[in-house]
């Protein structure tokens, strides 16, 4: 390229015309980041002169990693981040393929189907809690068709989960479609027509062809959704308030209420940061995972 | 994506150092609040802005500006303006906490719910009062509502309103059968019995089973009924228990079991409950004072065939019209530029005349002595204001800093138990270990 000193200079000019943004960045995520791992290490009171450390102690990790509450909340969001992200997965890539594949309308398709993912949690969280109410929802009325007793959907556990990750995988469907479609046409007809030629089936092009060259668009959309449905609070926090009991509790629920009904600094940031660091975990085993795939597949490697 | 990692980890650290080293710093704010200076009425121009919501009189105008109005022609100097809080409680006690705790003088007082003066008062977020009016000064409320309002020898909000439970009934429902209203809950569940029996509701009592905190004002009031308590007078100890607890929360299991309530009650909050017995589903429904203006108002399809008395108590058990205390106090923002004209207005909310005139024009029940038990309100048209004064008032477990996970580990295990996942015996156990996990403070 070019002499080292060039290049430290355009670096350290490069710095300098990126400082405004970073300093931006660094006032509205780093510290605020920072400042809630710091709380999460103290017994925080509140007093008229404001907040003031009382203590510097491990005790909020402590007792949170003691308690069933967290425990339950924890498996609650791993089982339903798996789960959800799964079937997302499963049924955008079919809806993405059935749009690939589609010769007219596919844009009127695709913008009918973005509605629900435009569609603010909070409100369709209202509008699916109506179609799961005891009383009157239509779930439940179609369900008493069907069965003698049709189950009380957010009052009994396993279908409160069920139709909480319905309305969820009902919402993001159409996000990782979307995705997925910006993908599926990037793929050239060269590929096809050579899959052709070798004689495979529309099965094994699919498998040998489209999935392998799909690897980074999934691993964006797996890596989004995981984010999501990780953090996941406006749905359980509408449709069930974490019930029953605390069936339907997310660890972002329990964070918050630590924090904004207990008044209990230390431990909600205690509980966001092992959120964090959870999330964050997970996040970097599954690009490392992902990203050696992609390289094998001959696709990735450029960043 | 070429962000090194050391670098990250660097400058995280970096941070994390320069934060904590902030944190320990505090904010510097303020310090103790002036009471003397609350104690006075300035004499200038002020203006002080009231952290409140809009309430409906019978006219359609807004109590607030009517009381803003009688106030001015005491205190001609003092503004008032009004800051329209959120809707829903919880959301307002987290922005409130967190200005407040952040040091802002504005709202300089602010309407808040009665289950908050020992949290608020526990996390510096309320001005405390008795040295303001005088210790003697809540002698004019009832008792249960002075302890509510108090935390660790002090006061912290001036009543406002008071809401309480009541049992609706269906009285064309019970007259078709020639039932009398229910003295006991045995014999509710009797006409509850005849009464579906006969087709003519689908439930027969309605009330909030969902995991919240209008379970807990539910399980306070059958615990009430059956002679216990949750919490010792202090709130620093587990009482709920034994025979008491054990009795509410077989009782409450068995209103499920047995069908006298709907198997989704553990999905009801106040809202669901009341559409149900609106919408002509159920015999009897268990909720607040309010609700009377709903199953009232011209388009409710239950109008005119609908009575309101005291809750029952169990035949056997201590007496019975038990009703949770609910409602709203003005508290008084310690970092008030105002002080002195925020208790002034606090305060008139809370004596005679404000109270009269808000018994006379919403439907909002008053919270001194006085006027509830006064004849106005017993010669009331009115069943909820009427019988105001003959409620119990039980108090929810408030008297802790801790209420909301005492409220959350209670609510949590009796929906449990209402929804089928547990046993009286095992909610009972996991319900008194929650609590005592809270009053601790190592509850999440």
């Amino acid at each position: 390229m070019s002499a080292p000193s060039l290049t430290r200079q355009r670096a350290r000019v490069g710095w300098f015309l990126t400082l405004p943004a970073l300093v931006v960045v660094a006032a509205v995520t780093i510290f605020p980041v920072a400042y809630s791992v710091a709380i999460s290490f103290t017994r925080v009171g509140l007093t008229y002169d404001g907040l003031r450390v009382e203590d510097w102690t491990l005790s909020n990790y402590a007792t949170m990693l003691g308690s069933s509450a967290w425990r339950e909340a924890l498996v609650f969001t791993l089982g339903y981040t798996v789960v959800t992200v799964a079937v997302e997965l499963v049924l955008g890539i079919a809806v993405a393929v059935l749009l690939d594949r589609l010769e007219v309308g596919r844009g009127w398709l695709l913008a009918l189907l973005l509605i629900p993912w435009s569609m603010i949690t909070v409100v369709s969280a209202q509008l699916w809690g109506y179609l799961y109410n005891a009383t009157y929802g239509a779930v439940t009325w179609g369900l008493g068709l069907l069965l003698d007793e049709p189950p009380v959907i957010l009052g009994t556990p396993a279908p409160a989960i069920t139709a909480m990750a319905v309305a969820d995988i009902w919402k993001t469907t159409p996000f990782v479609a979307v995705i997925v479609l910006a993908g599926l046409v990037r793929i050239p007809a060269e590929r096809y027509e050579a899959a052709e030629v070798d004689g495979a089936g529309a099965w094994r092009t699919f498998v040998s062809v489209v999935l392998p060259a799909l690897r980074p668009v999934v691993a964006v959309a797996v890596l989004f959704r995981v984010l999501q449905a990780f953090g996941i609070f406006d749905l359980p926090f509408v449709l069930t308030q974490g019930g029953p009991g605390t069936a339907t509790q997310s660890l972002a629920m329990l964070g918050y209420r630590a924090l904004f009904h207990d008044l209990d600094m230390g431990m909600g940031a205690a509980v966001a940061t092992a959120t964090g660091l959870l999330v964050l975990g997970c996040c970097l085993l599954f690009l490392r995972v992902f990203r050696s795939h992609v390289d094998e597949a001959g696709e990735g490697g450029a960043t | 994506m070429a962000l090194r990692r050391r670098s990250l980890l660097t400058a995280g650290v970096g941070v994390g150092v320069g934060v904590a080293a902030l944190a320990g710093c505090g904010g510097g704010r303020g310090g103790a609040p002036d009471l003397a200076r609350a104690a006075e009425v300035p004499r200038g121009e002020v203006t002080v802005r009231w952290w409140s919501f809009p309430m409906a009189t019978g006219d359609g105008r807004d109590l607030r500006t009517l009381l803003i109005d009688a106030f001015r022609r005491h205190h001609p100097t003092i503004t008032v303006e009004t800051v329209d809080a959120p809707a829903v409680t919880d959301v307002s006690r987290a922005v409130l906490a967190t200005a407040v705790a952040g040091g802002a003088a504005s709202p300089d007082l602010y309407l808040g719910d009665v289950a908050w003066p020992a949290q608020f008062a526990h996390n510096a977020l309320a001005l405390p009062l008795d040295s303001v009016v005088g210790a003697g000064y809540w002698d004019a409320y009832p008792e249960p509502l002075v302890r509510a309002v108090g935390h660790a020898g002090d006061s912290y909000a001036f009543p406002f309103y008071v809401d309480q439970a009541y049992l609706y009934y269906r009285r064309d429902l019970l007259d078709r059968h020639g039932l009398a209203v229910p003295g006991s809950w045995e014999e509710l569940a009797e006409a509850v019995r005849v009464v579906t029996r006969a087709g003519d509701a689908e439930y027969g009592l309605a009330f909030q089973g969902a995991v919240y905190e209008g379970l807990t004002a539910n399980v306070a009031e059958f615990v009430a009924d059956a002679g216990g308590a949750i919490l010792d007078e202090e709130g620093t100890r587990v009482t709920l228990g034994g025979r008491s607890g054990e009795r509410a929360l077989t009782f409450l299991r068995d209103l499920v079991a047995d069908g006298v309530a709907p198997r989704a009650v553990g999905t009801f909050r106040e809202q669901d409950s009341t559409d149900a017995f609106v919408g002509g589903r159920a015999l009897f429904l268990r909720n607040w004072a309010y609700v009377w203006g709903v199953v009232e108002a011209p388009d409710s399809p239950v109008a005119g065939r609908v009575g309101a008395v005291p809750r029952p108590g169990f035949a056997d058990g201590a007496a019975a019209g038990h009703g949770c205390l609910g409602g709203w106090c003005n508290f008084v923002n310690p970092h008030s530029e105002q002080p002195g004209a925020a208790v002034a207005f606090a305060r008139f909310c809370a004596e005679e005349e404000a109270q009269v005139i808000m018994m006379r024009n919403t439907s909002y029940l008053p919270a001194l002595t006085a006027v509830r038990a006064g004849a106005e309100a017993r010669r009331s048209s009115t069943p909820v204001l009427a019988a105001a004064d003959e409620v119990r008032l039980v108090a929810r477990p408030t008297g802790t800093p801790h209420y909301p996970q005492v409220s959350k580990a209670l609510a949590t295990h009796v929906n449990t138990l209402l929804t089928g996942g547990a046993t009286p015996a095992e909610a009972l156990a996991h319900a008194r270990d929650g609590i005592a996990a809270a009053l601790e403070g190592t509850a999440l």
